[in-house]
């Protein structure tokens, strides 16, 4: 008891010291600078390095959640292995890249011609813009079954169609959602239809930030109207058409609501994305580890892509800047 | 050491007491009775009030659990709250469950083949304990359908619905004086349900008709499809059962698919959809119900709930104009075979995490109890198809279903074949209908299809454990759930 008594007393002083030392140190402020380096870390942690490490951690280990987790056990690389064996991964990967290069392609064509002729001011302008920019606001499950009433075979398409496949000597019903090509271009419509909205407006604002009195000058110039769309328009328009070709890129890249709504993958695996594929791998056949495994590997092919992207972006702007300059 | 002997026979004494007075029936002189005191007498011991239980319900039932679950709660004061959901998306729900362990859901309503995924992963409970108390009635139920309920010799789930397939023509068309002329001189007997396959088929050749075609002084102005059946992928393999007649694998978990049966059975899957609508590799339910109803088909392999709907849709063309028949036999090695897959089927389970599990297996045994299972069979806003005995005499069931229909799938039950209940199913049944897609679609030949299939199961088989699935197997074959036993 006295032996304890003792230490306390003697505690006691430096104790008080580094109370003392902490006041000051509070006092002097720099706690208040490294407050959002903290939070900005720690939200950093939480968020991506946290979730990050358990889907690397999982996808190490050999785990179907038919079995509980408890006798999940270490399989190292055997889930990667599994993943690059699986030709119906390759296959979903390939078709997600077919598909989002398909659709963003004629998304980027279509929004390009619709925001140049929205560009000239005329009559009715703000009311068809507005209704150009609504599929965009459509929630996906909406425009999935709107397109699958569309696509039926004895349907609205195959019945404005009908003239022309008749002309054609085409079997007149296209059997839209389950012919194995037919159903990819079906997906492939469905997303154009919804996502050239947001192409549009990415080109209507480049168009209208571009500066007239260059138009102007051009055509006082005497350049015809080609010329000063190929010459003087389009070079200005690029750093925004990098910007469209990036975002839908990405957006298209990760294509999965029409895929379920529409076919659910088929027929066959017809249509199944790189996405569908990996739901399918996690939700329906309870493989986690090998999801887990699977979404490594394409977080780090898609990242290539990502940064190739924005390298785009980067030295598009770069590009721009230097001939500010000049 | 006689010391430690009474101690020891004192402990089995104990034990033995114990679990005389655990497995003392409850009173009462019926199934549903016995689940009402059941779930008093929990209430009363425990001393709870105002109890909420929760379902994870498909959203088929949205207009006619209800009723039942109210009557339960006037019954009992257990308030069941329901949370609907797609029916493809509860196997995915129940197994986040298994992961996340919430509580969130004290009973899950899906097909009975969820079980074995669900009890790998230990997120739903036996009940055999309760029901050794509850002494629930499985009587008149073929084995199909009541060993169905069971994974690995032990209960887990209760079943209130008989969905093995059925085969329905068009009645008026059959019974037609024309057509029944002209058919028996091309095929030398009357037109009328097909003994086999092979003779559905032919019958579908027949009345394939194009659009605007005249025929028995009728004129077809959309066309006559011979045939219709469930051919998109997640609905393939619940068809496919009854075109190969025979198990999926030996006893030693070895695919039977790569055999002279299995690529048969492939072919003759394909061979009929020549006689189909074009799109029938993408149509659900919510396709080929109103197709069918619309009248421009002439025969459906489908759910049996599929009767109702073609005599009570306000749309219908086809009302009091179905012959149900008996699904076709399949020559299986020189045998008929005759083989009903309970395609779906509605069962109940109960979760592990449940506040209250010996609740919620009250009220799973009185909502699937003789009686109050066959009013839920006769409600009609329901989706429960009759699948035991007592439905035939029930009168508000036969109003339903009409007898013709009644009498045939109730004969229909007695060839009804479970899916695969084993652990990893739905990968096996992927594996199976993307092959099929391919067979269908031309894009591969149905011995190319059987040797991808075989590949494909034992990719699956080995992924999970060999050992596992042939433990279950076996289990399942010899319970009787596929009919078929080993050779």
């Amino acid at each position: 008891m006295a032996e304890a008594q003792a230490t306390r007393t003697a505690a006691a002083p430096a104790l008080g010291r580094s109370r003392g030392a902490v006041a000051a140190w509070l006092a002097r402020g720099r706690v208040f600078r490294l407050i959002p380096f903290v939070m900005v870390e720690g939200l950093f942690l939480l968020l991506l390095a946290v979730p990050f490490a358990l889907t690397v951690y999982i996808s190490l280990l050999k785990w179907r959640a038919n079995r509980p987790f408890e006798q999940a056990y270490f399989e190292g690389l055997g889930n990667y292995a599994d993943v690059l064996a699986d030709e119906e991964f390759w296959w979903a990967l390939g078709r997600t890249f077919y598909f989002a290069g398909a659709a963003v392609l004629l998304e980027l064509v279509i929004g390009f011609v619709l925001a140049m002729l929205m560009a000239r001011a005329f009559r009715g302008r703000r009311i068809y813009i507005t209704i150009f920019l609504v599929p965009m606001m459509v929630v996906p499950v909406v425009v999935g079954y709107n397109f699958s009433m569309i696509y039926l075979d004895s349907g609205p398409l195959n019945q404005v169609l009908l003239p022309l496949t008749s002309a054609l000597g085409v079997e007149p019903r296209i059997r839209w959602l389950s012919h194995p090509i037919a159903a990819q271009w079906a997906i492939i419509l469905a997303d154009v239809w919804q996502w050239t909205s947001l192409t549009f407006l990415i080109f209507l604002s480049g168009f209208s930030a571009l500066p007239p009195q260059l138009i102007n000058a051009a055509r006082v110039m005497g350049a015809s109207r080609w010329q000063i769309f190929w010459r003087v328009q389009l070079p200005l328009l690029r750093p925004v058409i990098v910007i469209a070709v990036v975002i839908r890129s990405m957006e298209a890249l990760k294509i999965f609501d029409q895929a379920v709504l529409l076919t659910f993958g088929g027929p066959g695996n017809s249509t199944q994305t790189v996405a569908f594929y990996l739901w399918r791998q996690v939700w329906q056949f309870n493989k986690f580890s090998f999801g887990a495994a699977a979404s490594i590997l394409l977080l780090l092919m898609f990242s290539v892509l990502i940064y190739a992207g924005i390298y785009l972006l980067v030295r598009q702007r770069a590009t721009s800047l230097r001939e500010r300059r000049a | 050491m006689m010391r430690a002997l009474a101690i020891l026979v004192a402990a089995v004494m104990v034990v033995g007491v114990a679990s005389a007075a655990g497995a003392q029936p409850v009173p009462g002189a019926t199934v549903e009775e016995r689940a009402i005191n059941g779930a008093r007498a929990y209430l009363q011991k425990h001393n709870l009030k105002n109890v909420e239980q929760t379902i994870l319900l498909s959203s088929l039932y949205n207009n006619s659990f209800p009723d039942f679950s109210q009557r339960w709660e006037q019954l009992t004061g257990i308030r069941i709250k329901i949370v609907p959901l797609g029916y493809t998306d509860i196997p995915a729900k129940i197994m986040a469950e298994a992961v996340a362990k919430t509580g969130e859901f004290d009973m899950f309503n899906d097909f009975p083949y969820t079980a074995p995924d669900a009890v790998g992963a230990g997120v739903i409970i036996p009940l055999d304990q309760y029901a050794e108390r509850g002494k629930p009635d499985f009587s008149g139920v073929a084995p199909g359908l009541r060993y169905q309920q069971y994974y690995k010799g032990r209960l887990y789930t209760f079943v209130l619905d008989g969905d093995h397939l059925i085969l329905v023509l068009r009645k008026d068309l059959v019974e037609h004086p024309q057509v029944k002329a002209e058919y028996k001189a091309k095929f030398g007997k009357e037109p009328g349900c097909p003994a086999t396959m092979d003779e559905w088929e032919q019958m579908a050749a027949f009345f394939h008709t194009k659009p605007g075609q005249s025929r028995w002084g009728m004129t077809f102005d959309k066309g006559l499809y011979g045939a219709m059946g469930y051919r998109s992928i997640n609905f393939s393999y619940r068809h496919f059962p009854a075109y190969l007649g025979s198990l999926y694998f030996d006893r030693d978990m070895n695919p039977r698919i790569n055999t002279a049966n299995g690529i048969r059975a492939i072919k003759q899957f394909a061979s009929i959809v020549k006689y189909m609508p074009p799109d029938i590799q993408g149509w659900g339910t919510p396709q080929i119900y109103p197709f069918w109803a619309s009248g421009q088909a002439f025969s459906v392999m489908s759910f049996p709930s599929i009767v109702g709907f073609g005599n009570s849709n306000e749309k219908s063309v086809i009302k009091d104009k179905q012959l149900s028949c008996l699904i076709p036999q399949v020559n299986v090695g020189g045998k008929l075979v005759r083989r009903s897959p309970q395609a779906a089927g509605t069962g109940y389970m109960v979760s592990r995490y449940s506040k209250h599990p010996e609740l919620a297996y009250w009220f799973i045994q009185w909502l699937t109890g003789p009686t109050v299972g066959d009013e839920a069979i006769a409600h009609p806003k329901g989706f429960w198809d009759p699948f035991r005995e007592s439905n035939l005499k029930n009168a508000a069931i036969r109003k339903r279903f009409g007898e013709q229909f009644l009498a045939t799938t109730m004969e229909n039950s007695k060839y009804a074949t479970s899916l695969l209940m084993l652990e990893g199913n739905y990968e096996y049944f992927n594996v199976l209908d993307k092959n099929l897609a391919d067979v269908m679609n031309g894009n591969v030949t149905a011995e190319e299809a059987a040797k991808r299939i075989e590949a494909g199961w034992n990719k699956v088989t080995n992924d999970i454990g060999r050992n596992n699935q042939i433990q279950a197997w076996r289990s399942g074959v010899e319970s009787g759930i596929y009919i078929d036993k080993f050779e």
